[in-house]
Formats: structure tokens, sequence, C-alpha cells
């Protein structure tokens, strides 16, 4: 009799096995900078935004440390289970990997969704003499020790500005801070002459009624929707292509399909909701949803700007 | 004039609704055991509860921040005093005397000092805030490269002033600090320096960590080499946890010297709680007329470093509200919350959501009530842990140290590096070093490397950019004060001791 009924229950059991996956526990969310930080504050509210969706506790652990290396080779050694999710940055992620002995690879993630796209902007202070591309590249040429803040040596910042300096054929001093808030106080405190940062850092800077910082380009194939004045730096004659940093959600490789295509949908929900277009409106932060095929794509090109570009850069 | 008093007004009658008076006690209370759990750092607390403020109104929710960010700093004074381990590096002076007091069985007492300083040093920063915000931002403007190296070498006077026994032995524990510092990524170059391909070691070595295995680690291997025969059974353990008219007399003058240092210090990015805490220590020792007790049990000391870096907190608040620049890593978090409600730093703070941020002012400085009665009922239960055996405290340390270092960032690398310090915490204490000397060192080096680098490369190697404004010269004042007024003061004294006889 106990023979029927166990067989009988595994006969049940196989076919509900095939039905969607969904998570019966709390979902790991690693972000590998530390609370607080731009990363972390838009990982914050996509997944208080999520869990309405999902269901279950989005639990975000911060690893902070040697510029996400750390954070990244805890989510690809994660178990592929679907409990175990995270946020990268491109092309940090990308340019870290193409490193000869990095700890990860770009194949042992799965890609989910993009979350935020932050285009690069050049900035100077509003008081400066400077109030165009062509006046900084002049200065430049003029005083090949102009200084630029960066938040760090070969930094997404510092490649800005090397992408820029080297089609503008200039000199200038780079100068390391620890990270975009301290480089946009060196600025702001007359320190340094100009800086590169992303839009989103420098949105209230720039803006009102006593601007502390001026836009002289970006870093775009068109120019800024809430910028119409700015040009890009392509128009001007210098680099023409996109550059700027991408906030994407990914999974450790060897996750099944189905529970990928879970997250992939649930985003994919969560990223077109009224709501939570909203809220990422108010927070300032620029939501661009793309979804896992575009998304392998924008990794796979930065991936070969890595290899092409960045190798070349310095 | 008029308008603000009006809106000042209003934040306390806000501030005080039943849910804000709620979250007040509830986030103080968590934020005083975070603190005092080693490794559990105030800026994880913050950064834990974070989420949970986001469906509250943005007062509440910066309200219960608020209370566990000034629970947390005064929290940490309670493992310092009973284990000698810092519960938060900001308290790590404290339990230089601190201990001392539970070793005379006077444990409750310290924690009653410890808890009224806090208070007071939490409660004055309020009023910068409310008062000065707009002058000390400007301040925290006028701090760039050359002031930061400045600042550092003012720190590592203070070398000279936790040493009580071996200037020359205090100095060579702060080289050692110092050479540690070294340890990681190379802040100009970007040049792995003594990590052993650690990828763990990149950011150099963790503050909490080291402080950990320096104070308590070595603690416990002293403590068992001892084999626990005679315990401290040193005095009889004393109740009285009340401060006496003339003891609060006495501790005004180092309060409020403390409060200036740790809110000056707080609107500093970078800078932070835990160097106030030793600089409030310091100069509570250098003006103090009770010099002896330092080394073994002042109250003076406590309250020093108590309330110097509960002032921090306040402090630290303005630049991060007025110029969205965090004072430190707690206000980091801070900041990402305000920003995630959409309310962004700056001048709109004070004029479009001006209600909102004077009830946050208002509760902070309930907060600072909530911390003062929920601590010191605390003091009585807490300091009962002193009079706990040794072979019950020490496994509970050992415990709590490896948790709390593994808790930093979930690495297990931090245990062994905590495991490390112990080690070299314990040599320290046989060779007669000093530990909080190293802590300096540790803390201070990548301050002044990256002031003194940064300079130079700005200037392009011109020493002068060191000498280029008036901050900068009136740093160097302090530091040569700070560096011979032990030495005049002494020679002072004892002329006038000469005098005398």
């Amino acid at each position: 009799m106990k023979k029927v009924l166990l067989s009988l229950a595994v006969a049940m059991a196989l076919p509900l096995s095939a039905q969607a996956w969904t998570p019966q526990n709390d979902i790991n969310v690693i972000v590998a900078y530390k609370a607080g930080s731009g990363t972390d504050t838009g990982a914050r509210l996509l997944s208080s935004q999520a869990e309405k969706f999902i269901g279950k506790t989005l639990i975000i652990n911060n690893l902070p440390g040697a510029d996400g290396k750390i954070g990244w080779t805890r989510l690809v050694q994660a178990k592929p289970d679907g409990y175990t999710i995270g946020f990268i940055n491109l092309p940090t992620f990308t340019t870290l990997a193409a490193q000869k002995g990095a700890p990860f690879k770009t194949a042992q993630i799965v890609p989910i969704a993009n979350h935020l796209t932050e285009t690069s902007v050049i900035v100077v202070r509003a008081d400066s003499k400077i109030d165009s591309l062509k006046g900084l590249v002049d200065a430049a040429k003029a005083n090949s020790k102009m200084r630029c803040s960066t938040n760090g040596v070969k930094a997404s910042n510092h490649t800005a500005a090397q992408l820029f300096a080297k089609s503008a054929g200039i000199q200038y001093k780079a100068v390391p801070y620890g990270g975009t808030a301290d480089q946009l106080l060196a600025l702001r405190q007359g320190e340094v002459d100009f800086s590169c940062a992303k839009i989103a850092d420098v949105a209230k800077l720039v803006t009102g009624d006593k601007p502390e910082l001026r836009i002289l380009g970006v870093f775009d194939k068109q120019r800024l929707k809430e910028f119409p004045n700015v040009p890009t730096l392509g128009e001007m004659g210098y680099y023409g292509e996109w550059y700027g940093s991408a906030r994407a959600l990914v999974a450790p490789a060897g996750m099944p399909a189905d529970v990928v295509k879970y997250y992939v949908d649930t985003f994919k929900k969560v990223m077109s909701d009224p709501e939570v277009i909203k809220a990422h409106q108010t927070a300032g932060l620029n939501l661009e949803y793309k979804n896992d095929k575009e998304l392998g794509e924008l990794i796979k090109a930065q991936e070969k700007f890595a290899r092409d570009v960045i190798s070349t850069l310095y | 004039m008029l308008e603000t008093l009006g809106l000042m007004g209003a934040g306390f009658i806000h501030a005080l609704s039943p849910m804000n008076l709620l979250a007040m006690v509830a986030s103080t209370a968590l934020g005083i055991t975070i603190g005092c759990l080693p490794g559990l750092s105030a800026a994880m607390g913050v950064a834990l509860l974070l989420p949970v403020t986001f469906g509250m109104d943005p007062a509440t929710g910066l309200i219960v921040l608020g209370g566990i960010y000034c629970g947390a700093i005064f929290g940490g004074s309670i493992s310092a005093i009973l284990i000698h381990t810092p519960g938060t590096p900001a308290s790590a002076a404290t339990a230089i005397e601190g201990y001392q007091l539970t070793l005379k069985g006077q444990a409750a007492k310290a924690l009653s000092v410890a808890c009224y300083a806090s208070f007071c040093g939490g409660l004055l920063s309020c009023i910068s805030l409310y008062f000065f915000s707009p002058l000390l931002a400007e301040l925290a403007m006028q701090f760039k490269s050359p002031e930061y190296f400045w600042l550092s070498i003012f720190g590592l006077t203070i070398i000279a002033g936790v040493s009580s026994r071996s200037i020359l032995k205090g100095l060579m524990s702060g080289i050692l600090g110092l050479l540690i510092s070294t340890i990681g990524m190379d802040p100009m170059e970007g040049v792995e320096r003594f990590m052993f391909g650690q990828s763990t070691l990149y950011n150099g070595v963790n503050t909490t960590c080291a402080l950990i295995g320096l104070f308590s680690m070595s603690q416990v291997f002293i403590l068992a080499e001892k084999k626990i025969i005679e315990r401290a059974k040193a005095a009889k353990f004393k109740m009285q946890y009340g401060l006496s008219r003339q003891e609060i007399k006495r501790l005004m003058p180092t309060i409020t010297r403390s409060w200036l240092i740790g809110n000056i210090l707080g609107i500093l990015p970078g800078a932070g709680a835990t160097i106030a805490c030793f600089m409030g220590y310091n100069e509570a020792r250098r003006f103090s007329k009770h010099k002896e007790e330092f080394g073994t049990g002042s109250i003076e000391g406590v309250a020093g470093s108590e309330a110097a870096n509960n002032a921090v907190t306040g402090g630290s608040l303005i630049p991060t509200l007025t110029l969205g620049i965090p004072g430190e890593s707690v206000t980091a978090v801070l900041m990402g919350g305000l920003i995630i409600h959409g309310l962004q730093p700056g001048p709109e703070l004070f004029s479009t959501y001006a209600p909102m941020t004077y009830t946050f002012f208002a509760g902070f400085v309930l907060v600072q009530f909530a911390m003062l009665g929920i601590g010191l009922w605390g003091s009585k239960v807490f300091a009962q842990i002193s009079r706990l055996s040794d072979s019950i405290l020490i496994p509970s340390i050992v415990v709590l140290c490896v948790v709390g270092s593994y808790a930093i960032h979930n690495n297990f690398v931090e245990v062994i590096i905590m495991f490390i310090f112990g080690v070299i915490g314990y040599l320290v204490r046989k060779f007669d070093l000093n530990a909080a000397a190293i802590v300096l060192g540790l803390i201070l080096g990548p301050i002044g490397e990256n002031g003194l680098r940064r300079s130079l490369y700005l200037s392009d190697g011109d020493p002068m950019i060191l000498f280029s404004t008036p901050l900068c010269w009136m740093l160097i004042i302090l530091c040569v004060v700070g560096i011979f007024s032990p030495i005049i003061m002494g020679r002072f004294e004892k002329r006038m001791l000469d005098k005398n006889s």
C-alpha cells in the first residue's frame, strides 16, 4: 500500500515540476558597490519596486571592493539556482573581465535586463571662462597641464576624458579621486579645471537659478532631450560614439532556462510599469530597459570596446 | 528670520507625532544594539533599514535613519567599555579609559558618563545644524588636498597624546600604522602595493578588522595566557551609575571642547568619527587637571571621546544636506535615501521642502533624548556584563570578533586579517607599544598620502602649494602647537612646582 501511494506521489510530481518556475524563497541581489553609492541607490529602488511583482523579498547584498571585482567574483561563483542575481556596471565589468588573470569572464554571466543608462558629459564650473568644447580644446592647447578630476585611475570617467583628449589631440593632467562624488567636489572647489561625469551625477548642479557647473558637451550620437543646447562631441568633430555607463541585471551562468525566462519576463513587467517609471523619474535616474537579447549585444559591444579601444587608449 | 523660527517650531510639532515618536525610540534602540556589536557599523544599520523607510513619509524615514546613526555611535562605547572592543571604530579612544574603569569595578559609571557625553555632543551639534549650516558648509568647501594633508599631520600629533608611557614607542607604533596603511591600491597610479594578489586588500586593511584584532583579540590572547587564575577580582563592582553634580561640572569643559572638535571634523568628508574620538580624547587629556588618571581610568577621557564622536553626527549632516557632499559613510547612505525620495540635497531642502527638513532636524534633537533615556537605563543592565567570569566572557568575545569581522563585507579573508592583527596586538602589548597609535596611523595614512601626493601632482611638484591658503597656515600652527604644547606645558608646570616648593 505504501509503495503504491509513493509511486502515485512520484507520478504526480513529475508533471508538476514542468510548471513555470517561481521563487519560493527570498532572493539575494549582489551589488558590487557600497551602500549609498550611485549603483546601490538605483539597485535598491528597482529591487523595492520589483518585490511587488515577485512577491518575495529581494535582499541587497553589498559586496564592495576592488572596483567591483569582489562582488562580481562572488556573483559568478554563486549557485545558479535562481536565488542569486546581481547588478553589473558596463563598461567596468567587461573592462575588468578582459584583463589578464581576471577572476571572472563575461561568459560566466547570463543577461536578464538593462536597468539604467547614464551618458557621460564634460563639465566645468559655471564661473569658468571656458564656455564651449572648442574653448576647452583651445585652452588645453595653450596649457597642456589643464587639470581634469576623475573617479579613479582608468575608471569610467578617466576613460571618457581620454576619449575626448585623444580625439581632440590635446594633453591634460588626469587627477584621480576616490569616486565621482569626490571628483565633482574637487571641480566645485576649483581644485581642477574640468571633469567628465555622468549626466545623473551633475543634473542638479547644472540646473536651477544658480547652477554651480556648466555642461560643455555630451558623449552621444544625438543631443540630450533635457539639454538641447548642449552639443555632442561628434558634432564638434571629436569622439562621435556613445559613451557612458549602463547598469544591468544579470545572473550566474548555468541558470536553467526557465528560471532565466522568469526573471526576464518579470523585470520586463517591472520596468514597463508606469509607477516604476515615475519613481525613477522622481529619483532622477534614467531608466532604459533593454531585454536580455539587447543586453547581450550591449555586453558584446562593450567587450569589443574594451579590447580594441581601451587597450590603446592610455 | 521669523519665518525660519516658525518653521522650526512647526518642525517640533510634527516631530512629536505618535508615529515619529515611536520611530525615534525604536530606531535609537536598534541603533544602540547595532553599535555595541563589533563589526556591525552604523552605516550597515542605516543601509539595512533603508528599504523599510521607502514606504514611510520622508521625514519619518529620515528620523529613523538619524536614530540608528546616533544610537550606533553611542552604542559602540558599550562594548568598548565592557570588553575593550570598540563596537564601532568611533569608540576606539573610549576603550582606552573605559575598560580601565571596568576593571576598577566602575563599569556602570563609565557607561553613564559615555551616555551623558554622547547626549551632550549630539545635542550641541544640532545647534550648529540649525544655525551654522551655511557657514560650516562654506568651511567644508575650503578643505582641499593641501588642507587634508595638514589635518592628517595634526592628527598624527595625537599619537604623542595617547602614548602614556613612552613617546618613542608611541611614535614607532604610529609609523607602523602608517606603513600598514600603504597596503592596497596606490591612489594616484593604480599600482598594487603589498596586496599579494588578494582582492580583499584592494582598499587596504579594513580599519574595523584591524581594530577588532588589535583591541579585542589581543585581549583574549593575553587573558588566556594568564590562565585566568586570578580574575579581575580587582575591585568590588560598584552599582553607582548616576553622576554627581561635581562630576558633571568637571566634565563640562571637556564635553564642550569635544563638541567643537567633533562638529568641525564632522563637516569634513572623509575625516569622520574615528579621528574625532581620538582628538577629543587627546584634548581632554591635554587640558585635564587630573592627568594622572589617564591610562588608569579617567571619566574625562571617556567623556572627551564620546562627546566628540556624537558631535560628528550633527556636523556630518551639514555638508550632506546643503551641498550634497556626504560627511562620511553613514550620511552617504542617508543621501541615497533622500535621492530615492526625490529630494536632492541643496537649497531646495530649505525652501521647497523646508517643513520636512525641519521636522527631521527636530526629530534629530529628540533622538538625543531618546538615546539618553535608553542609554542610562541600559547602563544599569549592560554593566552587569562586567561581572561575568572570564570563562564566559572570553569565548563570547571570540565569537563576537569572528562574526563581527566577517559581517563587515561577508568576506572570510577579513576574519583572517582580524586574527593576524590579534597576534600583532598581542605582541604590541608584550613590547609595550601602543595599539591606539597604530590605528591612528592606519586611518590618517591614506588621508595624508592622498593630500600630499595629490597636492604635489596638482602643483607639478611645487611644494609651495602646501602653504598657499590661510587655512593651511592655521592648520600648520595647530600642528606646531600640538607638538610643542606638552613640552611647554610640562616645563611650565615644573616651574610652578619649583616656585611653590
